[in-house]
C-alpha cells in the first residue's frame, strides 16, 4: 500500500467517509440510491466488525485534527532552536553500519515503524540511496525471497525490511524457506511503540518466526543496534548459514546519536580443519594414484574457486552439485566428472558427505534445539552429513566426517599443504592424470550431449510446445553469455540439467527450499537485482500457479529496471495435485474425471501478457502455442533483456 | 497440495536430483530422464473399436494429457513410441481397472485407478481409440537447429 500502515485504519475510514459524502451527494442529485452507502464501514469497526445485514446505514467517524493534518501533508517535525532538531540520526549510524558490511539491496514494502530508517537509506551520505539501493517491494514476502534469491545467487546477504507483526507474518513463509536452505538473509523488523495501530506491535516481535531464524535480537540502545546488525550478518553468513532478525526500534532510529562512534567490525570465525588434519588430506590427494573430489554447495563464489584451485593441483577428478543448485564445481572444468578411472582410491567431499574425508558444515540441527520455541520440530532437518547441496557421494570410502567443518574455510590450509607436498615427479605425474580425464570427461560430455538431443526430439512439433523445447531454443541463444537460471526446474522437466553447461557458482539456483509456492518470480528478481550490475542476464522459466501468489514483483522488477526475462511456463493448472486428487479419486472409485476442480486454472484462462502489461512489463502481443513461433520470441526477449530491461513470454505448454 | 506435502516433495526431488546428479554428472545430468523420450517402438495395430473423437475430450476430461502431454510424447510417462500397456485394447482396459485397492499413505502421482464404475469400458475404449491416433511429432535431427547448436556448443573448450 503506498500510505502509512501507522494511519492506514483510520485514514481508511476518513477517505471512506469522504467518498460515502461525495456518492451521497451525487446520488441525491441523480435520484438514484448511492452504491457505496451499502459498502461503508461501520463506524469504529474495520474487518470483522460489520453487523449482519439490516439496520441504518453506519456513518463514518469524522477525522480528527491529526488525522486530516497527515493526509493533507500538513504534519511538520517541531522546530528547534537554531537547526534541525536531529543532526546525526541513529538511522544514519544503522545504515552506515550496512553499508560498510557491503550490503547492496534493502527491499521492503513500506510501513510506519521504520520511516527513520528509511528516511536515512534514501537520503543520508555522499551517495544516498546506494549500497544499499532501496528496493520497493510490493508484499513482504517477495521481499525476503528476493533476498532468498540474491543469496544464492552471491552467497552473501541482501536486506529486507519489515514491518512489525504484519509484515512479518507477511513474510513468514519465505523466512521459512530461507531457513530451509540455509541461505543468508539480513532482516530488520521494524517496531514502533508511538505508533497508533497497536495491533503492529509486540513485545517479542522475532518470536513469530524464532523457530525458523537463526538468530535475532530486539536491541533497547542505539549502540546495542549497531553491534547486533553486525552480529546479525555474522550468524547469517557463517554455517548453518540462514536468515536472521534485528528489531529496531523506531524511537532508536529517530533518536539524535550525538558522538556515539560506529562500533568496529570483527569477521566471524569458521570452523576449519586444523593443520594437522589439513596436511593429512593433503597427502591422502597428493600420495592417490587417482584422488576424487565430491563438490557439494559451498558458502560463497571463493569457495567455489578456491575447489577448483585444489582439484587442478592435485588432478582430481570431481562431481558437481551445479545442475540441481548453486555454489559448486563448474560442469563442463575438464576435471568435473569420472574422470578416466572411476576407481577412486582417495576421495575428500567438499560440503558433500560419503568420502573418506568429509567436511562439511554443521547442519541446522545444530541450533534447532535452542529455536524451534514453536515445537516445529526441527531436529531431522536435512543437512547433517549430506553437505548444503543436500546429499552426495565421493565414490569408493566408507565415509569419514570431519566436521563440523566449514569446507570453504578449511581449503586454503589444505591448498597450502599440497603445493607443499608437489615435487616435480607429482607434478608431471598429476598433470598426466588430468589429461587423461579432461579427454574422458569432454567424451562423456559430448556423448552425454547427443544422447540427450535425441530424447528431446520427444514432441519438438506439438501444440502446445513442450517443456523440453522451451530449454533447448533458449540455450544456444545464451550460451556466449554470463546468465543465471534463477527459477526452479522441478516442475518443467529439469530439461537444462542435461542439455545446458552449469559453469557459474550462480548458474542454475535450485529448488524452492522448502517446497513452497509462490517462490520463482520473486527470488528470480532477487537474482536480477545480483546480475544487474554485473553484466549477467537471468532466465527465469515461470510456473503460472506459482507466479499468482505475488504477481507485484513484475512491477519491482520493471521499477528497477532489471535483466529479467520472465518465460511463463503456462499449463493452465497444478498438475502435480491434479494427480493427486485424481489419484484419490481412482481408489475410492468416483469422480475420476472431476480432478480439475481446485486445481486447474480455467475458465477463465489467465492472461499473463496482460499482467505484465499492468505492471508495465514489455512482452510478446500474445501468447505462444505454436512451437514455431517460440524461438524468434526468446530471441526477442533474450535481446531486450541484455539491455537492462524486462521481458515476459507467455508460452502455453505441455502440462510438464 | 498443503504446504506439509509441498515441503515433502520438494525434499525427495532434492534428494534425488542431488544423488543422481552426483552419480552421473556431467554427462547427462540427472534430471529429465524417462521425460519424452523417443523410442523407436512401432504403433500397435490390434483392433481399436472405440470413437476417436469422443475419445479425445474424454482424453481432457480424465486428464490424461496431464502426464501424457496432450500428444502423448512428453510429460512423466510419454506413451508415444513406447506403448507397453497401450498394444491392445483389452490390454488396456484392464490395465486401468488395476490400482482399485491401492491407497498411498503419501500423495501419489502415478497411474490413478479407472474402475468401471468412474468410466465405463465404452469410454476406455474410446480413449484408446483416440491413444491411437497419436503419432511422433520428432523431427529428424538434422532438422532441428537448435538441437544441432546444443551438439556443436558441446564440442566447444571449457572457457572459465
Amino acid at each position: 500500500m503506498a500510505q502509512s500502515k501507522k494511519e492506514a485504519v483510520n485514514r481508511r475510514g476518513f477517505l471512506k467517509g469522504a467518498a460515502a459524502s461525495a456518492a451521497a451527494g451525487a446520488a441525491a442529485l441523480a435520484g438514484v440510491p448511492a452504491i457505496e452507502e451499502a459498502q461503508q464501514v461501520p463506524a469504529g469497526g474495520g474487518r470483522g466488525a460489520a453487523g449482519a445485514g439490516g439496520g441504518a446505514a453506519p456513518v463514518a467517524p469524522a477525522p480528527t485534527q491529526d488525522q486530516i493534518n497527515r493526509d493533507t501533508g500538513n504534519v511538520r517535525p517541531p522546530a528547534a532552536a537554531g537547526g534541525r532538531a536531529i543532526t546525526r540520526a541513529g538511522s544514519d549510524l544503522m545504515v552506515q553500519v550496512i553499508r560498510d558490511l557491503g550490503i547492496e539491496y534493502a527491499a521492503a514494502n513500506p510501513g510506519s515503524s521504520f520511516e527513520g530508517l528509511q528516511e536515512s537509506f534514501i537520503n543520508y551520505g555522499a551517495v544516498p540511496n546506494k549500497t544499499p539501493e532501496w528496493i520497493t517491494a510490493l508484499h513482504e514476502e517477495s521481499a525476503v525471497t528476493m533476498a532468498h534469491g540474491y543469496g544464492k545467487a552471491e552467497g552473501k546477504p541482501m536486506l529486507a525490511v519489515l514491518h512489525g507483526t504484519i509484515g512479518i507474518q507477511h513474510a513468514a513463509m519465505s523466512i521459512y524457506q530461507a531457513y530451509h536452505g540455509r541461505v543468508p538473509v539480513l532482516m530488520i523488523g521494524g517496531l514502533d511503540p508511538d505508533g497508533p495501530v497497536a495491533q503492529h506491535n509486540a513485545a517479542d516481535l522475532a518470536g513469530m518466526v524464532r523457530s525458523f531464524t537463526k538468530w535475532d535480537a530486539q536491541p533497547t540502545t542505539l549502540p546495542e543496534t549497531l553491534t547486533a546488525l553486525q552480529r546479525a550478518y555474522n550468524e547469517a553468513i557463517t554455517p548453518p548459514q540462514g536468515p536472521t532478525m534485528v528489531v529496531i526500534n523506531s524511537r532508536l532510529q529517530k533518536m539524535e546519536a550525538g558522538n556515539l562512534a560506529l562500533p568496529a567490525y570483527t569477521p566471524p570465525k569458521y570452523p576449519t580443519v586444523d593443520a594437522s588434519t589439513a596436511k593429512t588430506i593433503a597427502q591422502g590427494l597428493v600420495n592417490a594414484n587417482n584422488p576424487r573430489i565430491a563438490v557439494g554447495r559451498l558458502r560463497t563464489p571463493q569457495g567455489v574457486k578456491l575447489s577448483i584451485e585444489l582439484a587442478e593441483l592435485t588432478g582430481a577428478s570431481t562431481s558437481t552439485t551445479a545442475t540441481g543448485g548453486p555454489m559448486s564445481f563448474p560442469q563442463r572444468h575438464p576435471l568435473c566428472g569420472n574422470g578416466a578411472d572411476t576407481t577412486y582410491d582417495y576421495t575428500l567431499g567438499l560440503e558433500a558427505g560419503g568420502a573418506q574425508a568429509s567436511l562439511t558444515g554443521p547442519a541446522l540441527s545444530t541450533i534447532t534445539a535452542e529455536r524451534d520455541t514453536a515445537h516445529i520440530g526441527f531436529n531431522g532437518i536435512q543437512g547433517g552429513g549430506g553437505g548444503r547441496g543436500g546429499g552426495g557421494r565421493a565414490g569408493a570410502g566408507g565415509g569419514n566426517a570431519i566436521g563440523p567443518t566449514d569446507a570453504e574455510a578449511s581449503l586454503p590450509a589444505i591448498i597450502e599443504q599440497v603445493k607443499l607436498l608437489l615435487t616435480a615427479d607429482k607434478k608431471r605425474t598429476i598433470a598426466e592424470r588430468t589429461a587423461k580425464h579432461a579427454a574422458a570427461n569432454q567424451t562423456a560430455r559430448v556423448t552425454g550431449i547427443q544422447q540427450a538431443v535425441l530424447t528431446k526430439r520427444a514432441g519438438w512439433d506439438g501444440s502446445p510446445v513442450g517443456t523440453a523445447r522451451i530449454y533447448a531454443e533458449l540455450w544456444p541463444l545464451i550460451m556466449n553469455e554470463d546468465w543465471c537460471l534463477s527459477s526452479p526446474s522441478n516442475f518443467s522437466g529439469g530439461h537444462h540439467a542435461q542439455l545446458w553447461d552449469h559453469n557459474k557458482p550462480y548458474s542454475y539456483l535450485g529448488g524452492q527450499d522448502a517446497g513452497g509456492m509462490g517462490y520463482g518470480a520473486p527470488a528470480s528478481v532477487g537474482a536480477a537485482l545480483a546480475a544487474k550490475n554485473r553484466g549477467r542476464i537471468v532466465i527465469n522459466v515461470q510456473t503460472d500457479g506459482d507466479l499468482n501468489y505475488a504477481p507485484g514483483v513484475l512491477w519491482t522488477a520493471v521499477h528497477h529496471r532489471l535483466p529479467l526475462l520472465t518465460i511463463m511456463h503456462n499449463n493452465r493448472a497444478w498438475h502435480q495435485e491434479l494427480m493427486y486428487v485424481e489419484y484419490m479419486a481412482g481408489v475410492r472409485g468416483r469422480g475420476t474425471n472431476r480432478g480439475f476442480i481446485g486445481s486447474s486454472l480455467r475458465d477463465p484462462f489467465i492472461d499473463y501478457n496482460k499482467m505484465a502489461a499492468g505492471y508495465g512489463m514489455k512482452s510478446e502481443p500474445a501468447p505462444i502455442s505454436d512451437p514455431k513461433l517460440l524461438a524468434a520470441a526468446l530471441k526477442r526477449g533474450v535481446d531486450i533483456v541484455k539491455k537492462g530491461e524486462p521481458y515476459m513470454i507467455d508460452v502455453i505448454t505441455q502440462p510438464r | 497440495m498443503n504446504q506439509t506435502s509441498k515441503i515433502t516433495v520438494g525434499i525427495l526431488i532434492i534428494a534425488v536430483v542431488a544423488i543422481a546428479v552426483h552419480a552421473q554428472a556431467p554427462a547427462g545430468g540427472g534430471r529429465g530422464g524417462g521425460r519424452g523420450a523417443v523410442a523407436n517402438n512401432p504403433a500397435p495395430t490390434s483392433p481399436a473399436t472405440g470413437n476417436a473423437v469422443t475419445g479425445k475430450k474424454l482424453y481432457y476430461d480424465y486428464s490424461c494429457y496431464g502426464c501424457h502431454g496432450y500428444n502423448g510424447e512428453t510429460g512423466a510417462r510419454a506413451f508415444v513410441g513406447n506403448w507397453g500397456n497401450l498394444q491392445t485394447e483389452a490390454g488396456f482396459v484392464a490395465f486401468l481397472r488395476l490400482r482399485g485397492d491401492q491407497n498411498p499413505a503419501a500423495p501419489s502421482t502415478g497411474m490413478p485407478n479407472f474402475p468401471v464404475s468412474t468410466m465405463s469400458d465404452a469410454q476406455a475404449k474410446d480413449i484408446y481409440a483416440y491413444i491411437r491416433t497419436f503419432k511422433s511429432n520428432a523431427p529428424e535431427l538434422k532438422d532441428i537447429p537448435a538441437l544441432n547448436a546444443i551438439v556443436a556448443g558441446a564440442n566447444k573448450p571449457y572457457k572459465p
